[in-house]
């Protein structure tokens, strides 16, 4: 046991944190600060507690690792305590255990055998409290998306936005970036879970996405500041994203894919789970497609998850349809789809002259209204692009 | 007394002229040649003896020394045994003054034959009004012939030559040039089915001279496509015919036919040819390579990915400037190179197909390895698609190349009508009369694009030039919005929105 409480620990514990939580926060920084009580070792710590019926209580297992640490004589030097306690604000890193003020509760009732983990670093640059104990769904999915795929996380995560919604996903690339952005777009809370420590460019050029998720709901992770990306560390780091959510959304993702793992994880945590069905020729539709064949209830329209929450979905507004568009324009508008087209294949379907056809397609993507894929012409996402011209 | 003869040299396409002087005197037997370089002096001079035998001048007990001059000119190849000969048969009296008034082409055989050489036509223009006889090999009077204005003088052996030149016999005629060969038709635009986005690409690219990329998994009628351009192309005029002719002459490929060959070449390198054969190259004096041999017609690059980034990064400087510049240890020589270029690849690095599987962003990376400045080179860059079976029996036949021709042929005159012979096509016209027939909100289309991100600054002259001949083809005076839509469409395939998340997304990342 500790005595007494350092300087630095009030910074790192939750604003509301009473004296018994500071100390608490204080021996996992202690801890933290030692290479020994690795995550994955946690873990194992923990199962074996309640292999043996022991007590699973966050001060309780803060503890039994106190006792590992000293058996293995891995047990940090003062100065390593204080760097960490130094980077730690830094990084404006505040830190949130099991049983303590300031865990989200959601992800506590995944504790102590569904994955929840035993601390999170938590970067919130507005409060300093993270996630609000608001209705909070997951929007997940593969990092190479189509366009589609981008449109509707896009869609989806502004409209659970508007509805007062949290919208929790992991940073990547693709479907997860989508989301934040459309959350933040239409003004409301993100949050995400990253696989790597605070402090790390990952993944890089994200045009300061990572600032503003920070400045939302801010950014959640297990690993201390600093620590790089490794393929396994982003797999465990899903069974957080949906132990903080109510529902989690798969909006595209292929066979055997990370957004298919947190939809596994979501079901095994009791948490709701829904696939936004695709096209079958779609190879990123797969993933979702799966799901749903194994019995996942499709998201047939974005409201649904808004009735899987019990939520109004009053606020929800229709993308108006092409009535602005005129002859060919309204043909290829009404042909278009999420589903790439030839422009042989709109002359055919249409009856127009192959040359009106490619000039209408490339009028409608200046217009933003078409976007061109390497497959062919789908029609474009209202949400997260910005018109050129 | 110093005997002579004239020929010609010819130094990648520019003709020089020749004078060969023998000398015969008392002296040990030898017969030397100088001016010349290399082992082929040796061979001329041993291939000229034993002919002159056949004339019955042998050479016991003397000194022959030939001289070809100037010396510092390269000279290769067999073409001066024929002049060679005529010197020393005019040094020995056998040939008198009236051997002044010729040039000399020609190879000879040890029994007196001549032979057939390469480079044969330049060296035939360069005589044109000058009164001088050509005397040629057999087999390179038509090619000759082809010049106006010269008098070819077409000889089976050398005793021929010496009978004509004497008067015991009178010259030969060439035959007469035959009109249009009735030939073999090319291949027909009729016999492929559906693909109306890649023929509309084909007939603008026909109808401005444009670079064209055919974007396409195997077997879906890539090459079947290309090989079809030539066939709506305009025949070349007899200028142009003339200016290949004459490479195809140095590059050794001689004139068979009784006629100038009037179709626009197509030329399909290998990606595995070497930028010598590619470009031109050779030891001492560079010979013209297939992107030459290709001049006034389509130089064909099937699967454009698998080619050295090197080799497509020398086309660049050729491409801009319709010529290309070889430098060899004797000479640098320039040859024409006016081509349009016709590219294939399969579209996604999987070869894609309906089994394809790979993701927006790693195919959209995949052409990206194409290097920006070459890219914006292609103008049209279609998306040609597998048909199926039902497809393949149910799409209609679409228009014949001889229908299409015609409307080529119609945007071509317009052009050129407006270009007021300045420019061939629209692919070689200044920005700056471009956008005099162009209307602003075509322009601001294009401009458009550019501040998109979707097109650069040289892309935006280029597709300029495409929209001009897609108003060219519909009869349209000014280049209207909807053509310059049109231009940017064509080439959508290449380059996606920049700034959209999936043409960011490239980088590889973990979950």
């Amino acid at each position: 046991m500790s005595s007494g409480v350092p300087a630095w620990a009030p910074a790192v514990a939750s604003p509301h944190a009473d004296d018994g939580d500071v100390d608490l926060v204080a021996r996992v920084v202690r801890l933290a600060a030692s290479p020994w009580p690795h995550p994955d070792r946690v873990r194992r710590l923990l199962a074996a507690r309640i292999d043996h019926g022991l007590d699973t209580g966050g001060p309780a297992v803060v503890s039994a690792l106190e006792g590992a640490v000293r058996r293995a004589g891995a047990v940090a030097a003062p100065a390593s305590v204080e760097s960490m306690a130094t980077r730690l604000a830094q990084e404006r890193a505040r830190v949130l255990v099991v049983g303590a003020e300031g865990y989200p509760s959601r992800l506590a009732s995944a504790w102590p055998d569904l994955g929840a983990p035993l601390w999170l670093f938590l970067r919130d640059d507005a409060a300093g409290q993270g996630p609000p104990d608001a209705p909070t769904v997951a929007v997940v999915g593969t990092r190479h998306p189509s366009a589609d795929g981008l449109r509707t996380a896009g869609e989806l995560a502004a409209l659970l936005a508007r509805s007062g919604v949290v919208v929790v996903s992991g940073l990547a690339r693709g479907i997860d970036q989508a989301a934040h952005e459309g959350a933040l777009r239409a003004g409301g809370l993100t949050a995400a879970v990253l696989g790597t420590g605070l402090g790390v460019d990952y993944p890089a050029g994200d045009h300061g996405l990572r600032a503003r998720v920070a400045r939302s709901a801010g950014l959640l992770t297990e690993y201390v500041p600093g620590v790089a990306p490794r393929g396994h560390n982003f797999l465990w780091r899903n069974r957080i994203i949906s132990g903080l959510a109510d529902a989690t959304v798969v909006v595209e993702g292929r066979a055997r894919s990370g957004a298919l793992q947190t939809a596994r994880m979501a079901a095994s945590q009791g948490r709701e789970v829904l696939a936004v069905p695709g096209s079958v020729n779609q190879p990123t539709a797969r993933g979702p497609l799966d799901l749903i064949r194994d019995g996942v209830q499709p998201l047939t329209r974005l409201a649904d998850v808004l009735e899987v929450l019990r939520l109004d979905s009053g606020d929800f507004r229709a993308r108006p349809a092409a009535e602005d568009a005129t002859g060919v324009h309204a043909d290829l508008l009404r042909l278009l789809g999420p589903v790439p087209a030839s422009p042989a294949e709109l002359s055919a379907a249409s009856g127009q002259p192959i040359q009106l056809v490619l000039a209408a397609l490339a009028e409608l993507r200046a217009r933003g209204r078409v976007t061109a894929t390497p497959r062919g012409f789908v029609a474009a996402t209202t949400i997260g692009r910005s018109r050129p011209g | 007394m110093v005997g002579r003869a004239a020929t010609i040299a010819v130094v990648g396409l520019d003709p020089v002229p020749v004078t060969v002087e023998a000398h015969v005197g008392p002296g040990l037997p030898a017969f030397s040649v100088i001016g010349s370089s290399g082992p082929a002096a040796r061979q001329s001079a041993d291939r000229v003896r034993t002919a002159l035998g056949t004339v019955g001048v042998t050479l016991p007990n003397r000194k022959v020394l030939v001289s070809l001059a100037p010396a510092d000119v390269p000279k290769a190849g067999a073409r001066f045994d024929l002049a060679m000969a005529g010197a020393v048969l005019n040094e020995l009296g056998v040939l008198g003054p009236e051997l002044d008034r010729c040039a000399l082409l020609g190879e000879l055989a040890l029994d007196g034959a001549v032979r057939a050489v390469p480079g044969v036509l330049p060296a035939a223009a360069s005589l044109t009004g000058s009164g001088r006889r050509l005397i040629v090999p057999d087999r390179n009077a038509t090619e000759a012939g082809l010049v106006d204005d010269v008098d070819v003088v077409p000889v089976a052996d050398l005793g021929e030559v010496v009978a004509v030149l004497r008067g015991d016999r009178p010259a030969r005629a060439v035959p007469p040039e035959e009109g249009p060969l009735p030939g073999i038709p090319g291949p027909d635009l009729a016999d492929v089915r559906g693909q109306a986005e890649a023929r509309r690409a084909l007939e603008i690219a026909a109808a401005g001279g444009h670079h064209l990329l055919l974007l396409g998994p195997p077997g879906c009628g890539k090459s079947m496509l290309a090989r079809r351009l030539p066939g709506i192309l305009p025949p070349l005029d007899r200028v142009q015919a003339l200016e290949l002719a004459a490479i195809r002459s140095v590059a050794g490929l001689t004139v068979e036919a009784g006629s100038l060959d009037r179709t626009p070449p197509l030329r399909a390198p290998h990606h595995s040819m070497s930028a010598a054969s590619l470009l031109g190259g050779g030891s001492g004096v560079a010979r013209p390579g297939e992107l030459s041999l290709a001049h006034r017609g389509c130089l064909f690059l099937d699967e454009l990915f698998e080619w050295p980034r090197g080799l497509l990064e020398a086309l660049r400087e050729p491409l801009e400037d319709g010529v290309v510049r070889v430098a060899r240890s004797r000479a640098t020589v320039t040859y024409p190179a006016r081509v349009q270029v016709v590219a294939a690849a399969n579209p996604c690095p999987c070869g894609g197909g309906d089994r394809c599987a790979c993701s927006d962003d790693a195919i959209w990376g995949y052409r990206a390895r194409l290097s920006g400045p070459l890219a914006d080179r292609l103008d049209l860059a279609p998306s040609v698609t597998p048909l199926s079976a039902a497809e393949l029996l149910a799409a209609e036949d679409g228009a014949s190349s001889a229908a299409v021709a015609v409307r080529v042929a119609a945007a071509r005159a317009m052009a050129a009508a407006r270009w007021n012979g300045r420019v061939a096509t629209n692919a070689e016209a200044g920005a700056a009369w471009l956008r005099r027939s162009t209307r602003p909100a075509a322009l601001a289309a294009l401009a458009g694009a550019v501040e998109a991100g979707a097109l650069t600054g040289r892309g935006f002259d280029r597709a300029l030039r495409v929209a001009r001949t897609c108003a060219d083809l519909e009869g349209a005076e000014l280049v209207e919005p909807h053509h310059a839509y049109e231009a940017l469409a064509h080439r959508m395939q290449l380059r996606a929105c920049a700034g959209a998340a999936v043409g960011a997304a490239a980088g590889s990342g973990l979950v």
